[in-house]
């Protein structure tokens, strides 16, 4: 008569699953699950009766949509975050005292919640507060956490969440020590010390030679003066089209610009200020009368003619500005 | 003896002390030209202080004057940031304040009697006249050329990128500073080159001043140990550079604790650990050298390695220690924007709201700089050719200064300096070149024995561009394209200078100026007209709700006390007007009792077309007030759901439920015939009905619309809320529940 209690429990877990469980029943069996694994993983059903109300405990669900079809990639960037800040939230809180449960749902395993809850985009991150006992709060209606700025890190959400859950424990969150890129580290610092120590003989001429130092100075102060920061800090496109079917390569605007308009700019500052080196210090050091002033001519035409046209690209970017030099007007 | 007057002025630059004249005579025109160029706004419009931070100045030196310098030190404010006051004698750098009140005390000394307005107004361009001068003696320190110097000096003095915080009126710290920072940097090079204590404690004495004057002065700080870091790396260590340095490190450390704002700072916060770390370097370098000195070569060697082992991990374990007890700060947040440039778009709204911490777009380097933008690396090439210590200075200046510029606007103005110098040392050598009488003559080419001369005496350590020997410049031709064009391009930049100045940086921000259809100018005074209305008609403690960019102007021009300033120190009560600002009126009501406001004052540019109003700074409220109370303010509730910001029919509940739609646009509808109002600066119709306003009454509204003014409705006489007392006022009668008799029932009992 051994098979009696395990049908007997069977029957009872069907039973219960059919009937309405109470609150702390069901806090029991997720933080159960959770212990074994978090974030739960939710389908329709399980979804519902979690976040069936009343219940005295506080749900966090992420609303995602993993699938490769779907494209998603913020929900693939949070997805370790997700994980992280679950596991590490059950694992710091053993005893539910914080009485939270994580959870996350798949736009494949609940297309039906998605449907009713109106959802166009993921991911979709709810908090149900808690709608009865110690820390019932004043709208049972889910929070929603915006993920309007972009991927979100765990300390961010882990910061939303406790300032929902005040007065209950809020576990630390500590991000794994990652080995691998500790291990990486050392490898490859190790390993170009060794090929600096090599190399040193071969290597210190060219750092103490001063062409390469005068050609590293002045290649960095053109790309600062031409922009460049601005193109890192405000990602800005490399070109863009005029809308014509053409590329349009300087942008409108006097605070705008775009990433090869800032190159053929640095370019055309690099040909001026060479043109001017070269008539400073290479022209008066030619000694052959004719070739000098062939010299002459051609850097100085040059520099003339380059920095006409950078006053008419100077031009279109500063609509009102008055001064030209021939040949672009 | 020639009567001849041609050959009077050919010999007339020829002897030394006619040379001297000439120059102090140039300098003082080219000095006499950098003051009249900044001076398009007063003869535009008048004796006016412009923007925002020099109202304050002015208010403070003001305040200097009529109560003398140790009042002034221990000045309490408790006219703004009500309720809380500023400790404003310990959170100011005073330098500039001090300079004009002594010029004031100096002047009335000497009987001259001068409004201290002037002075303020007319300090800056006074300053950029020493500038010049300063400027030019930097350049002569780095080159023989007798021209660069004063090329220098007008570059100096007539570019714009200085000019834009130079012009009469521009009564900021940047007016004495950039003069202190390039008479600190010269001083810097004469100390290092002559390895001299005096030169050394001189410069000291020049940054103690100016970090009395701005805070840029850890751009000095940065620099001059970056300086002799590399020079120590190049391996130029020597006992000129170690009194410079520790000259300057130990006296003007010294100096900059004095100022109360800078306190502890220097030994304190991460940007100047660079200071004190290549100052504890050099005492070891000095160490070493004496030692070796004194003892034989191979103990030496086992000596070198045990120290530097020993001094590396003893500092590395110090630096751990000390850094996480929380005795050294973190990189301070605005210094650290430089750095990580998304970390302040972050973390900081307020920082990234400023738009003078934005990066630096190419044709703003161009604007400010002209043909010296590419006259720059020219300059720093030439540079190389020597590599002098001072040389270096000029390459790691223009390094680091190109960087910071491009990171952030407003430091174009360190980087126009060192653009300036070495600009000139290559416009100078251009011209030294191809003006020369003499020429070499083409008879003595020999083309066969050239190539002997270059391969016999290649210097390995100069440039590959300089091997060869100087020959001159042969033809005449030559000679006069080459210089009529560098006077073209000079000219040109003679005529962009003014234009700029003339056309961007000469408007006082306080007075606009537009066009009427036939050309004349129609002046705006819409500011100077409502804080003048507030001066007139309101009580002198009553408080002024602004958003802080007016803060300074409203405590300078209309003598009210505020509740936020340009003085961005404290981002909470900064959030707390944002959040007033941009919640309902339920909200906001509760929240300006609380502050005592008395008036709140909007600046709307809709009817004017004046794009710089609170309408489109209004999401930087949004975003510091969600900051600091994320749940009650969410910017995400300012967009449309495509994702817009609007302000016409369209937008968001919200948007038309916050306290500062409703001032802006208030009995806008009223201007218009019905249905036609329109918003000139978003370009939008806004809808037919306008918003109502419970709890503020409308004050006063400027000419122009630009300044609006609400007056803080007290409690209402019956204890109603607000909401439904105007409701009774516009007659709408208050909607009962209508009462619902039950069935009637004949009691039996």
């Amino acid at each position: 008569m051994r098979w009696l209690p395990a049908f007997l429990s069977v029957c009872f877990a069907a039973g219960s699953l059919a009937a309405k469980k109470s609150t702390e029943v069901r806090f029991k069996e997720y933080h159960a699950k959770s212990l074994s694994s978090t974030p739960v993983k939710l389908s329709d059903a399980s979804y519902r009766e979690l976040t069936s109300t009343p219940r005295d405990y506080t749900v966090a669900v992420l609303l995602t949509a993993m699938d490769a079809r779907y494209g998603c990639q913020l929900c693939r960037e949070f997805q370790p975050e997700w994980d992280l800040l679950s596991r590490g939230w059950i694992k710091g809180d053993k005893k539910a005292e914080s009485r939270l449960i994580f959870g996350t749902l798949d736009f494949s395993d609940g297309r039906d919640i998605f449907m009713s809850l109106g959802l166009q985009t993921a991911p979709v991150l709810y908090l149900f507060p808690p709608t009865v006992g110690a820390h019932t709060a004043a709208s049972p209606e889910p929070i929603r956490y915006d993920f309007a700025n972009g991927p979100q890190t765990a300390e961010q959400v882990h910061a939303w969440i406790a300032r929902h859950t005040p007065d209950r424990p809020h576990p630390t969150l500590k991000r794994p020590i990652n080995w691998m890129k500790w291990i990486v580290t050392t490898i490859i610092t190790s390993g170009s010390l060794t090929a600096a120590y090599v190399a040193w003989p071969y290597v210190l001429p060219i750092i103490q030679s001063r062409n390469v130092w005068a050609a590293i100075s002045l290649i960095s102060i053109l790309l600062f003066t031409s922009g460049h920061m601005f193109n890192h800090i405000r990602k800005v496109p490399y070109v863009a089209g005029d809308g014509r079917g053409g590329i349009s390569y300087f942008a409108a605007g006097f605070q705008n610009q775009y990433g090869m308009e800032t190159q053929i700019v640095a370019a055309m500052y690099g040909v001026l200020s060479f043109a001017a080196i070269s008539l400073a210090i290479k022209v008066p050091r030619i000694a052959d009368p004719k070739a000098q002033s062939v010299a002459v001519l051609a850097w100085g035409g040059v520099l003339f003619v380059m920095y006409s046209f950078l006053l008419s690209i100077f031009r279109i970017k500063n609509g009102g500005y008055p001064f030209s030099l021939p040949p672009f007007m | 003896m020639s009567a001849d007057p041609l050959h009077v002025l050919a010999n007339a630059g020829k002897g030394q002390s006619t040379r001297t004249v000439l120059r102090v005579i140039i300098l003082c025109l080219i000095a006499a030209a950098a003051i009249a160029s900044r001076l398009f706004s007063v003869i535009r419009f008048e004796s006016i202080i412009h923007e925002f931070d020099p109202w304050f100045n002015f208010r403070a030196t003001k305040y200097l004057v009529a109560n003398g310098f140790y009042n002034f030190w221990n000045w309490f404010d408790d006219r703004t940031w009500h309720p809380l006051g500023r400790v404003t004698g310990g959170t100011l750098y005073p330098g500039l304040m001090v300079t004009s009140g002594a010029i004031y005390h100096a002047l009335r000394t000497l009987t001259i009697p001068v409004d201290i307005r002037n002075i303020c107004v007319l300090l800056a361009p006074a300053f950029s006249g020493l500038t010049a001068f300063a400027a030019y003696l930097l350049t002569n320190e780095m080159t023989t050329s007798s021209s660069a110097g004063l090329l220098a000096a007008v570059f100096m003095g007539i570019t714009p990128g200085y000019i834009s915080r130079s012009v009469a009126g521009s009564y900021d710290n940047e007016a004495i500073a950039i003069f202190l920072l390039v008479f600190t940097f010269y001083l810097w090079i004469k100390a290092l080159k002559q390895g001299s204590m005096l030169w050394g404690a001189l410069c000291a004495l020049f940054y103690g001043y100016m970090v009395a004057s701005w805070g840029g002065y850890a751009f000095i700080t940065c620099l001059l140990p970056l300086h002799a870091f590399v020079l120590i790396c190049m391996g130029r260590y020597s006992t000129r550079l170690y009194v410079s340095y520790t000259t300057w490190y130990a006296l003007g450390t010294l100096a900059s604790m004095q100022i109360p704002f800078v306190g502890f700072l220097p030994v304190k916060t991460s940007e100047h650990m660079p200071a004190l770390g290549i100052f504890g370097f050099l005492q070891l370098l000095g160490f070493l050298d004496y030692v070796r000195s004194a003892i034989p070569g191979r103990q030496f060697q086992t000596f070198l390695w045990l120290f530097t082992g020993g001094v590396f991990s003893v500092a590395l374990a110090a630096l751990v220690v000390v850094t996480s007890a929380g005795i050294i700060a973190p990189w301070g947040g605005r210094f650290y924007s430089l750095w990580d440039t998304s970390y302040a778009k972050i973390h900081i709204p307020i920082i990234a709201s400023v738009s003078e911490h934005q990066p630096t777009a190419w044709p703003a380097f161009f604007f400010d700089l002209n043909f010296l933008i590419w006259l720059f690396p020219a300059g720093v090439y030439l540079c190389f050719q020597q590599l002098a210590d001072e040389h270096v200075f000029l390459v790691v200046y223009s390094l680091f200064g190109s960087y910071f510029a491009g990171v952030m606007v407003r430091l174009m103005l360190t980087l126009t300096p060192v653009v300036c110098v070495t600009a000139a040392v290559a416009a100078s050598s251009l011209l030294d070149t191809y003006l020369s009488d003499k020429s070499p003559n083409p008879e003595e080419y020999h083309p066969e024995d050239s190539n002997d001369a270059t391969s016999k005496k290649a210097p390995k350590a100069g440039l590959k561009s300089t091997n060869k020997p100087v020959v001159g410049i042969y033809g005449f031709v030559s000679k006069g394209v080459i210089v009529s064009a560098m006077t073209i391009y000079l000219l040109l930049f003679v005529l962009h200078c003014t234009w700029v100045t003339s056309n961007a940086y000469s408007s006082p921000s306080v007075v606009l100026a537009s066009k009427m259809p036939d050309g004349s100018q129609h002046i705006i005074d819409d500011y100077r007209e409502a804080y003048q209305w507030l001066r007139q008609n309101t009580k002198e403690d009553a408080k002024i709700m602004s958003w802080w960019d007016y803060g300074y102007q409203i405590g300078g021009m209309a003598d009210r006390p505020t509740l936020v300033d340009n003085n961005t120190w404290n981002n909470t009560h900064i959030a707390t007007v944002g959040k007033a600002m941009s919640s309902s009126e339920e909200v906001s009501y509760p929240i300006m009792r609380q502050h005592e406001v008395d008036y709140v004052l909007v600046v709307f540019g809709g009817l004017l077309g004046y794009s710089g109003d609170d309408i489109n700074k209004f999401l930087w409220m949004v975003r510091i007030a969600e900051g600091i109370w994320p749940d009650e303010v969410k910017e995400r509730d300012f967009f449309t759901p495509r994702g817009e910001y609007r302000v016409d029919g369209e937008a968001t509940e919200t948007m038309k439920n916050s306290l500062m739609y409703k001032m802006s646009y208030y009995n806008y509808n009223t201007l218009f015939p019905p249905g036609q109002a329109q918003d000139r600066v978003r370009g939008s119709r806004l809808p037919e009905v306008g918003p109502t306003l419970n709890v503020l009454d409308e004050a006063f509204t400027s000419e122009n619309w630009i300044i609006r003014i609400y007056k803080v409705k007290d409690l209402d006489n019956l204890g109603r809320d607000h909401a439904s007392a105007a409701a009774f006022e516009r007659g709408q009668k208050k909607k009962r529940p209508a009462k619902r008799r039950g069935t009637r029932y004949l009691r039996t009992e």
